[in-house]
Protein backbone atom coordinates (compact mmCIF):
# COMPACT_ATOMS: atom_id res chain seq x y z
CA UNK A 1 0.00 0.00 0.00
CA UNK A 2 1.25 3.47 -0.90
CA UNK A 3 1.80 5.58 2.23
CA UNK A 4 0.95 9.26 2.10
CA UNK A 5 2.67 11.81 4.30
CA UNK A 6 0.87 14.95 5.48
CA UNK A 7 3.59 17.12 7.08
CA UNK A 8 1.45 20.12 8.02
CA UNK A 9 2.81 23.63 8.52
CA UNK A 10 4.68 23.17 11.82
CA UNK A 11 6.96 20.41 10.52
CA UNK A 12 8.09 22.76 7.74
CA UNK A 13 8.70 25.61 10.20
CA UNK A 14 9.10 25.85 13.97
CA UNK A 15 9.19 22.06 14.42
CA UNK A 16 11.52 21.12 11.55
CA UNK A 17 13.36 18.80 14.00
CA UNK A 18 10.31 16.54 13.99
CA UNK A 19 10.44 16.08 10.21
CA UNK A 20 14.23 15.60 10.11
CA UNK A 21 14.11 12.87 12.77
CA UNK A 22 10.99 11.27 11.31
CA UNK A 23 12.59 10.89 7.87
CA UNK A 24 15.73 9.41 9.45
CA UNK A 25 13.93 6.71 11.39
CA UNK A 26 11.63 5.80 8.51
CA UNK A 27 14.72 5.35 6.34
CA UNK A 28 16.13 2.97 8.97
CA UNK A 29 12.77 1.16 9.15
CA UNK A 30 12.79 0.92 5.34
CA UNK A 31 9.37 2.56 5.06
CA UNK A 32 8.73 4.80 2.09
CA UNK A 33 6.32 7.71 2.39
CA UNK A 34 5.30 10.32 -0.19
CA UNK A 35 4.22 13.85 0.63
CA UNK A 36 0.62 14.58 -0.44
CA UNK A 37 1.02 16.73 -3.59
CA UNK A 38 0.23 20.42 -3.03
CA UNK A 39 -1.16 19.84 0.50
CA UNK A 40 -2.77 22.74 2.36
CA UNK A 41 -3.09 23.75 6.04
CA UNK A 42 -5.67 21.69 7.96
CA UNK A 43 -7.17 24.88 9.42
CA UNK A 44 -6.06 23.85 12.92
CA UNK A 45 -7.95 25.19 15.92
CA UNK A 46 -8.71 28.50 14.19
CA UNK A 47 -11.04 26.88 11.65
CA UNK A 48 -13.02 24.80 14.14
CA UNK A 49 -13.30 27.78 16.49
CA UNK A 50 -14.82 30.07 13.88
CA UNK A 51 -16.34 28.00 11.09
CA UNK A 52 -17.33 24.34 11.37
CA UNK A 53 -17.81 23.69 7.64
CA UNK A 54 -14.45 25.23 6.78
CA UNK A 55 -12.82 23.10 9.48
CA UNK A 56 -14.00 20.01 7.59
CA UNK A 57 -13.48 21.32 4.05
CA UNK A 58 -9.81 22.36 4.50
CA UNK A 59 -8.54 18.96 5.67
CA UNK A 60 -10.91 17.25 3.20
CA UNK A 61 -8.96 18.72 0.26
CA UNK A 62 -5.83 16.89 1.48
CA UNK A 63 -7.71 13.65 1.97
CA UNK A 64 -9.29 13.90 -1.49
CA UNK A 65 -5.93 14.59 -3.17
CA UNK A 66 -4.40 11.62 -1.33
CA UNK A 67 -7.25 9.34 -2.28
CA UNK A 68 -7.18 10.43 -5.94
CA UNK A 69 -3.43 9.71 -6.00
CA UNK A 70 -4.05 6.11 -4.98
CA UNK A 71 -2.99 6.31 -1.35
CA UNK A 72 -4.76 4.16 1.25
CA UNK A 73 -2.99 5.31 4.39
CA UNK A 74 -1.99 8.79 5.58
CA UNK A 75 0.60 9.56 8.22
CA UNK A 76 0.02 12.90 9.96
CA UNK A 77 2.83 13.24 12.55
CA UNK A 78 1.43 16.48 13.99
CA UNK A 79 -1.18 15.55 16.60
CA UNK A 80 -3.26 18.61 15.74
CA UNK A 81 -3.22 17.83 12.01
CA UNK A 82 -4.04 14.15 12.58
CA UNK A 83 -6.91 15.22 14.83
CA UNK A 84 -8.31 17.59 12.15
CA UNK A 85 -7.94 14.99 9.36
CA UNK A 86 -9.61 12.32 11.49
CA UNK A 87 -12.37 14.73 12.51
CA UNK A 88 -12.99 15.65 8.86
CA UNK A 89 -13.31 11.98 7.99
CA UNK A 90 -15.64 11.43 10.97
CA UNK A 91 -17.83 14.44 10.14
CA UNK A 92 -18.12 13.53 6.45
CA UNK A 93 -18.94 9.96 7.47
CA UNK A 94 -21.86 11.14 9.59
CA UNK A 95 -23.09 14.15 7.56
CA UNK A 96 -23.86 13.26 3.91
CA UNK A 97 -25.09 16.76 3.09
CA UNK A 98 -21.84 18.37 4.22
CA UNK A 99 -19.81 15.70 2.45
CA UNK A 100 -21.64 16.42 -0.82
CA UNK A 101 -21.16 20.18 -0.44
CA UNK A 102 -17.45 19.63 0.09
CA UNK A 103 -16.91 17.20 -2.78
CA UNK A 104 -18.89 19.55 -5.05
CA UNK A 105 -16.67 22.44 -4.00
CA UNK A 106 -13.47 20.44 -4.51
CA UNK A 107 -14.72 19.01 -7.83
CA UNK A 108 -13.02 15.70 -7.01
CA UNK A 109 -14.48 12.26 -6.44
CA UNK A 110 -14.03 11.23 -2.82
CA UNK A 111 -15.09 8.09 -0.97
CA UNK A 112 -13.85 8.92 2.56
CA UNK A 113 -12.00 5.60 2.80
CA UNK A 114 -8.48 6.62 3.85
CA UNK A 115 -6.94 5.38 7.06
CA UNK A 116 -5.36 8.24 9.00
CA UNK A 117 -2.62 7.59 11.55
CA UNK A 118 -0.96 9.80 14.09
CA UNK A 119 2.77 9.24 14.69
CA UNK A 120 2.33 6.68 17.48
CA UNK A 121 -0.30 4.67 15.62
CA UNK A 122 1.91 4.62 12.55
CA UNK A 123 4.92 3.38 14.50
CA UNK A 124 2.94 0.65 16.27
CA UNK A 125 0.70 -0.49 13.39
CA UNK A 126 2.72 0.17 10.23
CA UNK A 127 6.31 -0.20 11.44
CA UNK A 128 5.58 -2.67 14.26
CA UNK A 129 7.16 -3.09 17.69
CA UNK A 130 9.26 -6.11 16.62
CA UNK A 131 10.91 -4.24 13.78
CA UNK A 132 11.52 -1.18 15.94
CA UNK A 133 13.08 -3.33 18.64
CA UNK A 134 15.32 -5.11 16.11
CA UNK A 135 16.80 -1.76 15.03
CA UNK A 136 17.85 -0.65 18.53
CA UNK A 137 21.64 -0.60 18.30
CA UNK A 138 22.33 1.71 21.18
CA UNK A 139 19.97 1.03 24.11
CA UNK A 140 19.22 4.16 26.12
CA UNK A 141 19.77 2.32 29.40
CA UNK A 142 19.45 4.40 32.54
CA UNK A 143 17.61 7.26 30.85
CA UNK A 144 14.33 8.13 32.59
CA UNK A 145 11.78 9.36 30.06
CA UNK A 146 8.32 10.88 30.61
CA UNK A 147 5.84 10.52 27.74
CA UNK A 148 3.56 13.54 27.34
CA UNK A 149 0.50 12.77 25.18
CA UNK A 150 -1.53 15.96 25.56
CA UNK A 151 -5.06 16.13 24.18
CA UNK A 152 -5.31 15.55 20.50
CA UNK A 153 -3.74 12.11 20.16
CA UNK A 154 -6.40 10.51 22.33
CA UNK A 155 -9.41 12.85 22.56
CA UNK A 156 -12.24 12.70 21.71
CA UNK A 157 -11.97 8.89 21.79
CA UNK A 158 -14.94 8.29 19.46
CA UNK A 159 -13.05 10.11 16.70
CA UNK A 160 -9.40 9.34 17.52
CA UNK A 161 -10.04 5.66 18.33
CA UNK A 162 -6.55 5.40 19.73
CA UNK A 163 -5.21 4.18 23.07
CA UNK A 164 -6.86 5.01 26.41
CA UNK A 165 -8.00 8.66 26.66
CA UNK A 166 -7.24 8.91 30.39
CA UNK A 167 -4.24 6.64 30.73
CA UNK A 168 -2.53 6.07 27.39
CA UNK A 169 0.45 3.70 27.18
CA UNK A 170 1.56 3.58 23.53
CA UNK A 171 4.35 6.15 23.78
CA UNK A 172 5.58 4.59 27.04
CA UNK A 173 5.79 1.25 25.21
CA UNK A 174 7.90 2.83 22.47
CA UNK A 175 10.12 4.41 25.14
CA UNK A 176 10.58 0.99 26.75
CA UNK A 177 11.65 -0.49 23.38
CA UNK A 178 14.62 1.93 23.33
CA UNK A 179 15.85 0.54 26.65
CA UNK A 180 14.97 3.76 28.51
CA UNK A 181 12.81 3.70 31.65
CA UNK A 182 9.27 5.09 31.19
CA UNK A 183 8.36 7.50 34.01
CA UNK A 184 4.82 7.52 35.35
CA UNK A 185 3.30 10.86 36.38
CA UNK A 186 -0.07 12.56 36.76
CA UNK A 187 -0.53 14.93 33.81
CA UNK A 188 0.10 12.77 30.73
CA UNK A 189 -3.09 13.94 29.04
CA UNK A 190 -3.58 17.36 30.64
CA UNK A 191 -3.77 20.16 28.09
CA UNK A 192 -0.79 22.49 27.55
CA UNK A 193 -3.13 25.15 26.16
CA UNK A 194 -1.66 25.21 22.65
CA UNK A 195 -4.75 26.76 21.04
CA UNK A 196 -4.16 30.00 22.95
CA UNK A 197 -0.36 29.93 23.04
CA UNK A 198 0.01 33.39 21.52
CA UNK A 199 -3.24 34.96 22.68
CA UNK A 200 -3.26 33.89 26.37
CA UNK A 201 0.41 33.26 27.23
CA UNK A 202 -0.15 33.55 31.00
CA UNK A 203 -2.81 30.84 30.99
CA UNK A 204 -0.62 28.66 28.76
CA UNK A 205 2.35 29.06 31.08
CA UNK A 206 0.23 28.02 34.06
CA UNK A 207 -0.97 24.89 32.23
CA UNK A 208 2.42 23.98 30.77
CA UNK A 209 4.22 24.76 34.03
CA UNK A 210 1.94 22.39 35.94
CA UNK A 211 2.86 19.58 33.54
CA UNK A 212 6.61 20.27 33.50
CA UNK A 213 6.97 20.60 37.29
CA UNK A 214 5.04 17.36 37.77
CA UNK A 215 7.32 15.54 35.34
CA UNK A 216 10.33 16.99 37.14
CA UNK A 217 9.03 15.84 40.54
CA UNK A 218 8.67 12.31 39.18
CA UNK A 219 12.37 12.21 38.40
CA UNK A 220 12.44 12.20 34.60
CA UNK A 221 15.60 13.16 32.68
CA UNK A 222 13.66 14.28 29.65
CA UNK A 223 10.21 14.44 28.07
CA UNK A 224 9.06 12.95 24.77
CA UNK A 225 6.14 14.26 22.73
CA UNK A 226 4.43 13.46 19.42
CA UNK A 227 2.98 16.91 18.74
CA UNK A 228 4.73 20.07 17.51
CA UNK A 229 2.35 22.32 19.45
CA UNK A 230 3.00 20.49 22.72
CA UNK A 231 6.69 20.75 21.87
CA UNK A 232 6.51 24.49 21.35
CA UNK A 233 4.91 25.04 24.73
CA UNK A 234 7.04 22.61 26.72
CA UNK A 235 10.34 23.51 25.04
CA UNK A 236 10.13 27.07 23.69
CA UNK A 237 8.29 28.50 26.73
CA UNK A 238 10.20 26.51 29.37
CA UNK A 239 12.77 29.22 30.18
CA UNK A 240 9.99 31.77 30.59
CA UNK A 241 8.06 29.42 32.90
CA UNK A 242 11.19 28.93 35.03
CA UNK A 243 11.50 32.70 35.39
CA UNK A 244 7.80 33.21 36.12
CA UNK A 245 7.66 30.58 38.87
CA UNK A 246 11.26 31.13 39.99
CA UNK A 247 12.06 27.44 39.94
CA UNK A 248 14.37 25.61 37.59
CA UNK A 249 13.02 22.86 35.34
CA UNK A 250 15.82 22.04 32.89
CA UNK A 251 13.95 19.28 31.07
CA UNK A 252 14.92 18.68 27.43
CA UNK A 253 11.86 17.93 25.30
CA UNK A 254 12.41 15.47 22.44
CA UNK A 255 10.12 14.19 19.75
CA UNK A 256 9.49 10.44 20.05
CA UNK A 257 11.14 10.11 16.62
CA UNK A 258 14.34 11.65 18.02
CA UNK A 259 14.41 9.24 20.97
CA UNK A 260 13.96 6.27 18.63
CA UNK A 261 16.62 7.76 16.32
CA UNK A 262 19.14 7.94 19.17
CA UNK A 263 18.44 4.29 20.01
CA UNK A 264 18.85 3.38 16.32
CA UNK A 265 22.37 4.85 16.56
CA UNK A 266 21.88 8.23 14.85
CA UNK A 267 23.77 11.18 16.32
CA UNK A 268 21.94 14.14 17.93
CA UNK A 269 23.12 16.26 14.96
CA UNK A 270 21.57 13.87 12.42
CA UNK A 271 18.28 14.16 14.34
CA UNK A 272 18.44 17.99 14.62
CA UNK A 273 18.19 17.81 18.43
CA UNK A 274 20.27 21.02 18.55
CA UNK A 275 17.21 22.81 17.14
CA UNK A 276 15.45 22.73 20.50
CA UNK A 277 15.52 25.66 22.88
CA UNK A 278 16.33 23.56 25.98
CA UNK A 279 19.81 22.13 25.55
CA UNK A 280 19.88 18.33 25.71
CA UNK A 281 23.68 17.81 25.71
CA UNK A 282 24.04 17.17 29.44
CA UNK A 283 21.23 14.63 29.58
CA UNK A 284 22.42 12.86 26.43
CA UNK A 285 25.87 12.42 27.98
CA UNK A 286 24.23 9.82 30.22
CA UNK A 287 23.85 7.53 27.23
CA UNK A 288 27.03 8.32 25.29
CA UNK B 1 -28.70 36.70 38.57
CA UNK B 2 -32.02 38.18 37.39
CA UNK B 3 -33.26 36.39 34.34
CA UNK B 4 -36.39 37.11 32.33
CA UNK B 5 -37.03 34.41 29.81
CA UNK B 6 -38.98 34.98 26.65
CA UNK B 7 -40.10 31.47 25.70
CA UNK B 8 -40.03 32.12 21.96
CA UNK B 9 -36.52 33.58 22.04
CA UNK B 10 -35.38 30.81 24.38
CA UNK B 11 -36.56 28.12 22.01
CA UNK B 12 -35.09 29.84 18.96
CA UNK B 13 -31.66 30.11 20.51
CA UNK B 14 -31.66 26.60 21.97
CA UNK B 15 -32.81 25.18 18.62
CA UNK B 16 -30.16 27.09 16.68
CA UNK B 17 -27.44 25.70 18.96
CA UNK B 18 -28.84 22.17 18.91
CA UNK B 19 -29.11 22.05 15.12
CA UNK B 20 -25.49 23.16 14.67
CA UNK B 21 -24.33 20.89 17.47
CA UNK B 22 -26.27 17.79 16.38
CA UNK B 23 -26.91 17.15 20.06
CA UNK B 24 -29.63 17.83 22.67
CA UNK B 25 -29.13 20.35 25.49
CA UNK B 26 -31.55 18.43 27.73
CA UNK B 27 -29.07 15.55 27.87
CA UNK B 28 -27.06 17.54 30.42
CA UNK B 29 -28.17 16.85 34.01
CA UNK B 30 -25.75 19.37 35.53
CA UNK B 31 -23.44 16.94 37.30
CA UNK B 32 -20.54 19.34 36.77
CA UNK B 33 -17.99 16.73 35.75
CA UNK B 34 -17.05 18.80 32.68
CA UNK B 35 -16.29 21.82 34.82
CA UNK B 36 -14.39 19.87 37.47
CA UNK B 37 -11.93 18.52 34.89
CA UNK B 38 -11.65 21.66 32.77
CA UNK B 39 -7.99 22.80 32.74
CA UNK B 40 -8.94 26.48 32.28
CA UNK B 41 -11.90 26.66 34.69
CA UNK B 42 -9.88 29.03 36.92
CA UNK B 43 -10.06 31.77 34.27
CA UNK B 44 -13.69 31.36 33.18
CA UNK B 45 -16.60 33.62 34.11
CA UNK B 46 -19.11 30.75 33.73
CA UNK B 47 -18.25 27.07 34.08
CA UNK B 48 -18.97 24.79 31.10
CA UNK B 49 -22.07 23.26 32.76
CA UNK B 50 -23.40 26.77 33.45
CA UNK B 51 -22.91 27.64 29.78
CA UNK B 52 -24.98 24.59 28.79
CA UNK B 53 -27.83 25.49 31.17
CA UNK B 54 -27.73 29.18 30.19
CA UNK B 55 -27.95 28.19 26.53
CA UNK B 56 -30.94 25.99 27.31
CA UNK B 57 -32.51 28.96 29.14
CA UNK B 58 -32.00 31.16 26.09
CA UNK B 59 -29.54 33.54 27.74
CA UNK B 60 -27.93 34.28 24.38
CA UNK B 61 -26.43 37.67 25.21
CA UNK B 62 -24.63 36.45 28.32
CA UNK B 63 -23.41 33.23 26.73
CA UNK B 64 -22.19 34.78 23.48
CA UNK B 65 -20.35 37.52 25.35
CA UNK B 66 -18.84 35.18 27.94
CA UNK B 67 -15.11 34.79 28.49
CA UNK B 68 -15.65 31.05 28.70
CA UNK B 69 -16.36 30.39 25.02
CA UNK B 70 -13.03 31.99 24.03
CA UNK B 71 -11.00 30.59 26.93
CA UNK B 72 -12.00 27.00 26.15
CA UNK B 73 -8.84 25.29 24.86
CA UNK B 74 -10.77 22.57 22.98
CA UNK B 75 -8.91 19.83 24.84
CA UNK B 76 -12.07 17.70 24.87
CA UNK B 77 -11.54 16.48 28.44
CA UNK B 78 -15.14 17.52 29.18
CA UNK B 79 -16.71 15.66 26.24
CA UNK B 80 -14.59 12.58 26.94
CA UNK B 81 -15.70 12.41 30.58
CA UNK B 82 -19.35 13.46 30.17
CA UNK B 83 -21.50 10.62 31.54
CA UNK B 84 -24.21 11.53 29.02
CA UNK B 85 -21.89 11.82 26.03
CA UNK B 86 -22.88 15.44 25.49
CA UNK B 87 -20.74 17.49 23.10
CA UNK B 88 -19.43 19.91 25.72
CA UNK B 89 -16.37 21.03 23.73
CA UNK B 90 -18.57 21.08 20.63
CA UNK B 91 -20.98 23.61 22.15
CA UNK B 92 -18.09 26.04 22.68
CA UNK B 93 -17.26 25.88 18.94
CA UNK B 94 -20.92 26.39 18.05
CA UNK B 95 -21.28 29.38 20.39
CA UNK B 96 -18.07 30.98 19.08
CA UNK B 97 -19.33 30.60 15.53
CA UNK B 98 -22.74 32.09 16.37
CA UNK B 99 -21.06 34.99 18.22
CA UNK B 100 -18.87 35.75 15.19
CA UNK B 101 -21.82 35.50 12.78
CA UNK B 102 -23.79 37.94 14.95
CA UNK B 103 -20.84 40.33 15.00
CA UNK B 104 -20.39 40.05 18.77
CA UNK B 105 -16.83 40.85 19.74
CA UNK B 106 -15.66 39.60 23.10
CA UNK B 107 -15.00 42.52 25.43
CA UNK B 108 -12.32 40.72 27.37
CA UNK B 109 -11.04 37.94 25.11
CA UNK B 110 -10.89 39.72 21.78
CA UNK B 111 -7.29 38.63 21.25
CA UNK B 112 -8.23 34.96 21.08
CA UNK B 113 -10.72 35.70 18.33
CA UNK B 114 -8.24 37.98 16.54
CA UNK B 115 -5.62 35.24 16.56
CA UNK B 116 -8.01 32.76 14.93
CA UNK B 117 -9.02 35.37 12.32
CA UNK B 118 -5.43 36.23 11.44
CA UNK B 119 -4.64 32.52 11.25
CA UNK B 120 -7.45 31.84 8.78
CA UNK B 121 -6.45 34.91 6.70
CA UNK B 122 -2.98 33.40 6.47
CA UNK B 123 -4.42 30.09 5.26
CA UNK B 124 -6.61 31.95 2.78
CA UNK B 125 -3.74 33.84 1.20
CA UNK B 126 -1.00 31.16 1.27
CA UNK B 127 -2.86 27.87 1.62
CA UNK B 128 -0.37 27.13 4.40
CA UNK B 129 0.76 28.93 7.52
CA UNK B 130 3.68 31.28 7.16
CA UNK B 131 4.56 31.56 10.85
CA UNK B 132 6.55 34.80 10.70
CA UNK B 133 3.76 36.58 8.82
CA UNK B 134 1.12 35.11 11.15
CA UNK B 135 2.90 36.32 14.28
CA UNK B 136 3.70 39.72 12.71
CA UNK B 137 0.13 40.42 11.64
CA UNK B 138 -1.27 39.21 14.96
CA UNK B 139 1.07 41.55 16.83
CA UNK B 140 0.15 44.51 14.64
CA UNK B 141 -3.55 43.87 15.17
CA UNK B 142 -3.35 43.42 18.92
CA UNK B 143 -0.59 46.01 19.46
CA UNK B 144 1.28 43.52 21.64
CA UNK B 145 4.41 44.24 19.66
CA UNK B 146 6.93 43.22 22.27
CA UNK B 147 5.22 40.32 23.99
CA UNK B 148 7.15 37.08 23.29
CA UNK B 149 9.66 38.99 21.17
CA UNK B 150 12.51 37.96 23.46
CA UNK B 151 12.00 34.44 22.07
CA UNK B 152 12.65 35.52 18.49
CA UNK B 153 16.48 35.83 18.36
CA UNK B 154 17.06 32.34 19.72
CA UNK B 155 14.32 30.88 17.52
CA UNK B 156 15.96 32.42 14.45
CA UNK B 157 19.37 31.13 15.59
CA UNK B 158 17.89 27.63 15.98
CA UNK B 159 16.37 27.78 12.49
CA UNK B 160 12.81 27.71 13.83
CA UNK B 161 11.57 30.85 12.08
CA UNK B 162 11.67 30.61 8.31
CA UNK B 163 12.05 33.83 6.33
CA UNK B 164 9.87 32.63 3.48
CA UNK B 165 7.17 30.00 3.09
CA UNK B 166 5.90 27.58 0.50
CA UNK B 167 2.51 28.44 -0.88
CA UNK B 168 -0.07 26.04 -2.22
CA UNK B 169 0.23 26.03 -6.06
CA UNK B 170 -3.47 25.59 -6.67
CA UNK B 171 -4.33 28.65 -4.60
CA UNK B 172 -7.52 29.12 -6.65
CA UNK B 173 -8.90 25.95 -5.11
CA UNK B 174 -8.18 27.31 -1.63
CA UNK B 175 -9.93 30.55 -2.59
CA UNK B 176 -12.91 28.52 -3.80
CA UNK B 177 -13.12 26.58 -0.51
CA UNK B 178 -13.20 29.88 1.40
CA UNK B 179 -15.75 31.34 -1.02
CA UNK B 180 -18.01 28.28 -0.67
CA UNK B 181 -17.79 27.91 3.10
CA UNK B 182 -16.86 31.26 4.61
Amino acid sequence: MKLAYYPGCSLKGTSFEYEVSLLKILEALNIEIQEIPDWNCCGASAAHSLNHNLSVALPARNLAIAENNGFGEVLAPCAACSSRLKTAKYEMGSDDILKKKITDSLEMPYSNSLNISNMLEFLINVAGKEKIKSLVKKPLSGLKVASYYGCLLVRPPKVMKFDDPERPVTMDELVALTGAVPVDYSYKTECCGAINSLSKPDVVMALTGKILYDIKEHGADLVVVACPLCHSNLDVRQREIERKYAERIGLPVLFITELLGLAFGFSPEELAIGGHMVNADKVLKKIS
Amino acid sequence: MKTVINEQERRNFAREVESKLHDKLAKCYQCGKCSAGCPVNFEMDFTPNQIIKMTELGMADKVLDSKTIWLCVSCNTCSTRCPKGFEVAGIMDVLREIAVNRGIESKTEKEVQTFHEVFLDNVKSNGRIFELELVGKYKLKTKHLFRDMFLAPKMIEKGKLKIHSDRVSNINQIAKIFKDFE
